[in-house]
Order: structure tokens, then sequence, then C-alpha cells
């Protein structure tokens, strides 16, 4: 049973895909089979897609997941009430989601059930501290690294990743790709001083100086930076982003003179959506990138088969990634055998 | 006439919203019954308003306070259930998450039942709903959870029995597991349209419920908020007011925010004219906004801010302060005022029981011209015994009419003292009566303590020594 006892130690996991067949739905299967007869409560829910449009909510197909009897589960009306299993309703949110409102619901019988989940970070900690007082010990969230969600997998104590052939076919890449995933779980938190005052601004670039003191820069996004270049660094060398980080604002900035003293303070690593060869290629040349909140990998999974059909190597993904990662890695199609 | 509701007075009348908004409603049925409240004309509904609300006071300062905090506690888990309410009434099955709304609901309601009852007393009847849980709780197990009981139908039972038995099979068959699901989709939906069947008759009851939990809700919020605010219950008269220290939360709060005390006010009517006179900045304005803002309140059911008040219930208010946009009429200010008088004037010659209130009536056109309509409005109020109250500047007014004075600055204090930040505190604002035509005349004295230039200041006073 591996990993499983890990997760055991903490009060909420996510599991994220690198990529759509990494594996994910399996590991979250796995981890759930594993869990069942653990005796502990188990609460699942998910990171919803903030269905703005009609044609998102046509794209929501969220693959059912084995619900065990006695699991509790959190889902929108609307996939509760296509659920198989037989469940009883413990609560109803009082705010709706594009799907409905969310419903909190205990299994009767083990069976199928399409998980959906609200579409912020406060919903989403909301519900995970909520879960508490229906006895849950482990919340679990099918995760998703989405430019379009606000909501973030990080919420939760600790994160699974699933990576595989889906990704790429080619072990070097694949390796390279999910190293960098690593890479940016692993950034570290920024001191609790600015945390405090960064954790609740939700909109906007902001400039931080040694004192911490903050001063807006007034530009909705980075794409908007070449803009405030002239004043960029007189507020601080320090850039809180609210939202994404892109390829073309850390290309801006390690062009920069001031680049040793700059350092860029993101919500999560979630918001990072920068190529790799950027992202390292900022960092060589001094950059910073520090986190608001940092998560803690537990493990990560691979499926080595490609959706079109590719099979790598199992073995041999494995070994690379754990010698690369210094950190187990699971073949999600054996485990779950 | 249609109803007035509160929820479209509250946009006109800002400090109707200040004190609206500090209200500590728990639930959204609460919130909808306040913005649906009406505007009373019969006294005997007001005073049970405010007679419910005095009752909780009358808790609130016992031994049994705590009884409050407990119902608001359950009041704050009452879901909105109204939407299903109606689908129910108009025969239409309701779903698991309504049902398992109704049981929650019926739940709470019957704990407020119960805390009611364990002490004995009953601020607002709330019907026993035991029937209603005994229909969605048929294990007795008094949890607010809910799901289609296998209890609920013997078949039920049996087909969700199969389907377990099917999935445990190592070669489990798929068609075989889909018929079954279908065979219970279909006992589960006439279970539902007989629970649906079941609640519609006691929906009389569940409607009682829905609304007198929300009035519940209400009536504590109104009773916590007159004690936070120290508001009074008024008495009601038939044609006469009497405010004794009279104030106006909204004005008092922002100036308590700048460490200032608002200075109450002492004020009586009767069904006929009253002109208010004073000098700038004497709070006049805030007398009129004051007056329309305890009579929203009374007929909206509320304690009112005053030490002691004697209130007569009117059909309508009706203002005219100037600090209303008209532009987008397409009217000039003149324009809009005059509208407005014309309305008023009618509905005093018409002899309706209205509260007219008006703030330096005619101020936008000559003074000349602007004292004679004054002195012919009021006339006509006069004569009407229309009760209304005008504020002014003008000299020279009706000899009959009533008139008070806010006392205003003291002439004695020296020169130099008083400036434009401290000039609030050293105005009295209490009301005089006044036998004197004249207004006061203290423009330009303050106008050079706000510290206007100079220029003007002698040229205005060579204009009227000429």
């Amino acid at each position: 049973m591996p990993f499983v006892k890990d997760i055991e130690n903490y009060k909420s996991l996510s599991i994220i895909g690198l990529e759509k067949n990494t594996g994910k739905t399996e590991c979250l299967n796995y981890v759930l089979s594993r869990l069942s007869d653990s005796g502990k409560t188990i609460a699942l829910t998910s990171i919803g897609i903030d269905g703005e449009n009609k044609d998102q909510v046509k794209q929501t197909h969220k693959p059912e997941i084995d619900v065990y009897q006695g699991m509790i589960f959190v889902t929108s009306e609307l996939h509760y009430k296509s659920r198989k299993l037989v469940s009883e309703i413990l609560d109803v949110s009082k705010q709706s989601t594009s799907l409905g409102r969310l419903v909190t619901a205990k299994a009767i019988t083990t069976d199928k059930v399409m998980i959906s989940g609200p579409a912020n970070n406060a919903g989403l900690i909301d519900i995970i501290s909520n879960m508490s007082n229906f006895g849950v010990d482990i919340t679990i969230v099918d995760g998703a690294l989405s430019r379009k969600s606000l909501a973030s997998p990080t919420v939760t104590e600790a994160i699974i990743l699933a990576t595989g052939a889906a990704l790429s076919s080619n072990i070097t890449q694949l390796v390279f790709k999910t190293k960098y995933v690593y890479d940016l779980i692993a950034l570290s938190e920024t001191e609790n001083q600015t945390k405090e005052i960064l954790f609740n601004i939700r909109d906007g670039i902001w400039a931080i100086d040694n004192n911490n003191n903050i001063t807006d820069l007034n530009i909705s996004s980075v794409m908007m930076i070449e803009r405030v270049k002239d004043r960029l660094f007189e507020a601080g060398n320090r850039i809180y982003v609210s939202g994404a980080i892109t390829d073309n604002f850390l290309n801006f900035l390690k062009n920069q003179k001031q680049i040793k003293e700059t350092e860029i303070i993101v919500r999560d690593f979630t918001r990072i959506f920068a190529q790799p060869e950027v992202f390292y290629s900022y960092i060589k040349r001094g950059g910073k990138i520090k986190v608001l909140q940092k998560t803690k990998l537990v493990a990560i999974t691979i499926n080595p088969v490609s959706p079109d059909g590719y099979i790598l190597n199992s073995e041999e993904l494995k070994k690379a990634l754990e010698e690369k990662l210094g950190l187990p890695v699971y073949d999600v199609k054996k485990i779950t055998n | 006439m249609s109803k007035m509701l509160l929820r479209n007075i509250i946009p006109l009348i800002n400090s109707l919203r200040f004190m609206v908004e500090r209200l500590t409603l728990q639930s959204s049925l609460g919130k909808r019954f306040l913005l649906d409240s009406t505007f009373m004309i019969d006294s005997k509904s007001i005073n049970n308003e405010l007679n419910l609300i005095d009752s909780v006071l009358d808790i609130l300062n016992s031994n049994n306070k705590g009884l409050i905090n407990k119902l608001q506690i359950k009041l704050m888990q009452i879901r909105d259930i109204n939407g299903s309410v109606n689908r129910i009434s108009r025969n239409m099955v309701m779903d698991d998450v309504e049902l398992f709304e109704i049981k929650s609901f019926a739940l709470i309601s019957k704990e407020i039942y119960d805390l009611q009852k364990q002490s004995e007393i009953e601020i607002i009847n709330i019907p026993d709903l035991s029937t209603i849980i005994s229909i969605l709780d048929p294990n007795k197990s008094n949890i607010p959870s809910f799901y289609i009981y296998d209890i609920y139908s013997a078949d039920l039972a049996e087909v969700r029995n199969q389907i377990k038995i099917e999935k445990a099979k190592e070669n489990a068959d798929q068609h075989t597991l889909n018929n079954l699901h279908l065979k219970s989709e279909a006992i589960e939906s006439s279970v539902r349209e007989d629970l649906s069947k079941q609640i519609k008759e006691h929906i009389t009851e569940l409607l009682l419920a829905v609304n007198n939990i929300a009035h519940l809700d209400l009536i504590i919020a109104k009773a916590i908020l007159a004690k936070e605010m120290s508001l009074t219950k008024p008495i009601l008269s038939d044609n006469n007011w009497e405010y004794i220290e009279m104030f106006n939360p909204q004005i008092q709060d922002s100036l308590s925010k700048q460490k200032r005390q608002f200075q109450p006010v002492d004020i009586n009517l009767n069904n006929s004219i009253c002109f208010i006179t004073g000098a700038n900045m004497a709070g006049k304005t805030v007398i009129l906004k004051t007056l329309a803002l305890c009579q929203y309140l009374v007929q909206f059911g509320f304690f009112v801010p005053s030490q002691k008040a004697k209130i007569a219930i009117v059909n309508k208010i009706m203002i005219s302060i100037g600090d209303e946009q008209s532009e987008e009429q397409g009217l000039s200010s003149f324009a809009s005022e005059m509208l407005k008088i014309n309305d008023m004037v009618a509905a005093s010659q018409n002899k309706e029981r209205v509260l007219i209130l008006i703030d330096e009536l005619a101020r936008t056109t000559n003074p000349v011209e602007g004292r004679a309509i004054v002195n012919a409005v009021a006339n006509i109020f006069l004569n009407n015994k229309t009760t209304s109250v005008i504020t002014t500047h003008y000299s020279g007014l009706s000899k009959q009419c009533r008139k008070l004075r806010v006392k205003g600055l003291d002439k004695e204090i020296q020169p130099g003292i008083i400036n434009k930040n401290n000039i609030n505190d050293y105005i009295d604002y209490r009301l005089v009566e006044d036998e004197a035509g004249d207004v006061p005349h203290e423009a330009l004295r303050i106008a050079q303590m706000l510290g206007i230039n100079q220029n003007i200041i002698d040229g205005a006073k060579s204009e009227l020594n000429k």
C-alpha cells in the first residue's frame, strides 16, 4: 500500500494531473479504494470549472469516481441528480455554482459519482473546513491546473502529482516537464509578514519595498507591464502578481538591470504559466520567485500509456523520474492491480 | 393605492437605509420579509408590531435573555424554502434536495417551537410541523439529512438489495445492473411523488411557519436595533406629534467618529403648517430628514430615535428636499420642485392625511416671488389643516403661521474663537417658538467665521448699509 499511509497525516489532499489522461482518475480511485478500509472518514470534492459560458459547461465532462459506502462527497446539484449510488443529503450550500448548488452527501452504497466542486478558493476552503462538522478526517480534492479556474489545489495541505505518457511520449521530455512542475512546487514561501499583507489581495500587480510597504502598480495583468516600466522598481524590488505569470513577464524582467534584486511573489505555483525554458532562464539570470502558499508533495504517479496507444517502459520511466526528483514514483496501472 | 413596500423606500431615505443595514437578521427569509414590509396606515397593526418588539426587549432585559441568542442561532440555520413551497402548492414533485431542505426547515422550525415552549415564552406562534417531520424522517433519527429511505417502499429495498448482490458478483452483468438501476429510479420517483402529495396536505402550516419564522427573525432584529441605538417605542396619537430629544442615528454615528456629539432636538407638530427658520448650518434640513425617518420607521413597525415620541399616523409622507436629482427628467430644480409642491397642495386640498416636509421652498428663484410662493403654499396648508413643515430663509412670513427658530450661534461669543472646524460645536440646535416674522440675519457672520474672502464680507456689509 505505497504512500497511502503518508496521506493519513494530512487533513486535505489534492490530486493533480499534469495533462489529461495522465492517470489522475486511476490515481484518485486507487487512493480512495485504499482509504476506504483505513477506518478514517473520507470526503471527496473537486475544483469546479468556472462555467461562465455554456460551452464550458458542456466541456465539464468529469470522469466518474468510485465512491465507497460511508464516504462523504460534495458535488453540484446537476451531478448529484445523475448519480447511481444511494446517498443521504447532509447539507446544501446557499451559494450556487454554474452547475447548481453544492450538495454534501454520504454514500449509503458504493458506486460511481460525477464530482464537481466550488469555483473558487474561498469556496474550497469553506468546504474543507466544513467537513469537520461531518466527522471527516481527510478531504480529497480532485484538482486541476487551469488558467481558467479560480480555485487552486494548493489550498490543501498536500498534493499528489499524476504524470505520464500523455504529457510526452519521450522519456527525457517527460522527465524534464515533470521536473519543472516539481521545481515549481518546491518554490519557497515568502516570509510571514509579507504573506499576511498580501494574502487578501486578489487583484492587480503590486510592488513591495524592504519595509513591506505595498504600492499598487495600477495594471490589471502582467501583459501591461511595459506600460509601467519607468516606475516599476521605484516602489520596491519585490513584485506581487495576484494573477498568472507569463513568458512575456519573465522575459521582460530578466532583461532589466535590476534582475538580481528582483523577486516575484505569486499566490501559489499553479499561477505560473511560463514555459520551463523561460522560467529557468529567469532563475539563471538571478531572478527569484516565491509563493504565498506552499503545499507538500506526497507522491508522483505515472501512467505509461498515452491516449493514442503509445506505451512507455514503466520501469525505465519510474527510475528516470526517481533519480531526477528524489521522490518515490508509482505506476498507477500497476498499483491498482 | 398600491401597497408601499420598504424595499422601494430604502433607496430614497439614506438614514432609513443606514438603520435597516444594521439589523442583525439571521435568515434570508427574514431579509425578504423585511424588504416586503408594507407601510402600515392603521394604528392597530402598528401597535401589534411595536408590542412584539417590546416583548422581545422585555426578554432581552430579563433573566431569559439567553433565549433570544438561542433563537438567533436557530434562525441562522433556517433555509429559504419559498421556491419549494410554491412548487408544492402547484402540485409539482420535489427532488431530493428540496425534500432535504423542507425536512431541515421543519426540524429547525420544531426546535424554535420547542425553545419557546420550554421557556414558556411565545413571541410569535410557530406552528407545530411534527407531521411533516414524520413524513420526511421515517426512521425518527431527528437529523437533518435525507434520502429516499428503504422504509418508504419494500420494492425499493428489494431492488437496492439486488443491485448490491449483482455488483458483488465477480462478473457482474452490466445489462442486469442497468435494468435494476432503472427500476430503482422509477420506484424512487413514485416515492417522491407520494411524499410531495403528503406534504401538500400540510401546506397551510408550512406557509404559516415560513411567514412567522421570518417575522420572528425580524422582530428580534428590530428589538436588538432598538436596544443598541437607544430607540423608543412611540405612542400613537390621533393628530399631534411630540418628540423629546429626537436624534438622527446616521448623523450621530458619523459625528461620533469625529469624536463629536449629536445635539437632540425637541419638536412638536399638529395638523397645521409650521415654519422652521434659522441661520445657515443650523440643522434645519436634518430636522426635516429626521422627521421623515421617524415617520417611516413607525409606519414600517420600528421604534424611533427619540427619548420620547408621540406620533400621528399618516397615509403618505411627501418630501421635497433640495439635494435630490432632477436633471434626469430634464427639469430645472425650480420646475421639479414646483411639480412636487403641486402634488402636495393637491393632497392638502383633498384633505388627505399626509405629512409634508419641504426644505427651503422656492429658494432657487428671486426672493420677492419666492416669499410670495412660500406664503401662498403655507396658507393653503393652514386653511386645510395639513400637517406640514417648511424651512425657509425668507423674512415676511405669513403672520398666522406658526414659526420655530433654531437658536443658532450665541451672540455673546467673541470673534476669533469660532472657525470652520469648530463652528458646529457652538451652534445651539434647539428650537424655540418665534413670534416675530423676521428671520435671523447671520449669513455674513457665519461666512466670516468660515474664513470667506474679506472683500465679500465688506462688500456685502456696505451693500446692506446703502
